[in-house]
């Protein structure tokens, strides 16, 4: 088992990069079922529950699952497996192309949860010793902050509004883009006044008082985070040249 | 000795005809706690931006008058070294705090001053036992309550050592647990010599002071 709460989060970000490059750029149906199959050992080694993240992306799966379809239906070319008529409706390719699709999916989905054994706040600092400027890391921070008190007041937003008898499942596709902007204005004025008092709070305690500042985090890698990154790093590139050379 | 002195100071933000503040004066004496009243909309908040330098230093408008902290105009003086004079806590704790941890969050504002790390692992310990929150150190300030958020934002001011400490309706949306805890920090912050400007529209929230004044149309008088 790997102690993942040991790793450096620059480690995790370097294996992330890694590995979704690699699902990215590489398009052998072989090959990406290979890396996913390295990414879910690497998530079970990491402890990540894999039940966990498909509840939070059940959503974005059923999307997925449609986008597979329509995919499969779509692309032209290859033998025909099922057709209406003189109409190919699914091919070869087309099913090939959609695992493709899926399993690229996947690959970025169950990478990217590798940083969720870290704290943003690692990530950010991470970032900073990677040299990314402290402002835009900060943004980064901030806005991984304020995240769930918007969707608590979209979700407060929403509530008064349907408290009020309207049902958004009932209403008719165009009135209901009037509803939202009733849900959206809100909300944006709200965010615009809390970003105001964020940024006088940050001022009165001297934010970019200097053109450099100090960090009182300092994140320092072990020889595991090296060898890893490392690996991970070579993996990555000389897969990909290998790949298309 | 007068910490802050505010002598014929009227403010008008960019684009409006009224002034917000006119012809104010204003004297803090150095560890005493003023309290300073005033209706919705009396200019109590821009008065508290004055006093931090936030105006003019990041919010321009019209300013005519003179804010002195420690007998030095702020007009001379830079952000960071106001930031180090004036401390100012908000009313809403939510928008004051934007850090994972209370360590983070008191940590901010040394790091902008490029304070050594060593230093800043100290003044976090003072700052914590201060507000007596040592042991909530490395807790996420989202999960804190009203009263102990308002305390962090506080600790997270002390640690960059202002003699003076703003407080704008520091109390009105905290409970009275969180009230009392608040007052006992402020009284120990005055018994330690800082000085406080306590601002708030409610009388009982200011029974700690050593004055009163009132703000109300552009005058401040004694209660």
């Amino acid at each position: 088992m790997i102690p993942n709460s040991k790793l450096d989060p620059r480690t995790k970000l370097a294996m992330v990069m890694s590995l979704s490059s690699m699902g990215i750029l590489m398009n052998d149906i072989g090959i990406m079922l290979g890396i996913f199959c390295i990414t879910i050992i690497i998530l079970k080694l990491l402890k990540v529950s894999l039940l966990k993240i498909l509840i939070k992306l059940k959503r974005i799966l059923y999307m997925v699952v449609v986008l597979v379809i329509i995919q499969s239906i779509f692309v032209k070319g290859g033998n025909p497996i099922l057709e209406l008529g003189s109409l190919t409706v699914i091919s070869d390719l087309g099913l090939q192309k959609s695992a493709a699709f899926l399993l690229r999916i996947g690959i970025v989905i169950a990478s990217a949860s590798i940083l969720t054994t870290a704290s943003y706040r690692d990530i950010v600092q991470g970032l900073v010793q990677w040299k990314m400027p402290y402002e835009i890391a900060f943004m980064v921070s901030v806005a991984i902050r304020f995240l769930p008190t918007f969707m608590e007041e979209f979700r407060d937003a929403s509530v008064a509004l349907q408290l009020r008898g309207v049902d958004f499942e009932k209403i008719p596709f165009r009135k209901k883009l009037t509803v939202y902007s009733y849900l959206f204005f809100p909300v944006v004025s709200n965010a615009i006044l809390k970003a105001q008092e964020l940024s006088i709070a940050m001022e009165a305690r001297a934010f970019r008082a200097y053109p450099f500042r100090t960090s009182y985090l300092v994140l320092k890698m072990k020889p595991l985070d090296y060898i890893i990154t490392t690996v991970s790093f070579i993996t990555a590139v000389t897969g990909i040249t290998w790949y298309y050379i | 000795m007068e910490a802050v002195v505010v002598s014929h100071l009227s403010f008008r933000y960019p684009g409006k005809e009224k002034y917000v503040l006119e012809d104010i004066n204003l004297l803090l004496e150095e560890g005493e706690i003023t309290a300073l009243m005033g209706m919705s909309g009396s200019g109590k908040s821009t008065l508290c931006r004055c006093i931090s330098g936030i105006i003019p230093h990041v919010y321009k408008g019209d300013i005519k008058g003179i804010v002195e902290i420690f007998g030095k105009n702020i007009l001379e003086m830079t952000l960071p070294e106001i930031a180090t004079k004036v401390g100012s806590v908000f009313q809403n704790p939510e928008t004051q705090l934007f850090s994972p941890t209370v360590e983070d969050e008191l940590a901010f504002g040394p790091e902008n001053l490029c304070i050594e790390r060593e230093e800043i692992g100290r003044r976090i310990s003072e700052a914590l036992r201060l507000v007596n929150m040592e042991d909530y150190r490395y807790s996420n300030p989202n999960q804190l309550s009203g009263g102990q958020k308002q305390l962090i934002a506080i600790a997270s001011v002390l640690t960059l050592q202002p003699q003076v400490l703003i407080c704008d309706e520091i109390m009105s949306q905290i409970d009275k647990a969180g009230k009392k805890l608040l007052k006992n920090v402020l009284n120990s912050l005055k018994r330690q010599g800082k000085t406080i400007l306590l601002i708030d529209h409610d009388h009982k929230n200011l029974d700690i002071s050593d004055k009163t004044l009132i703000l109300k149309d552009n005058r401040i008088s004694e209660h």
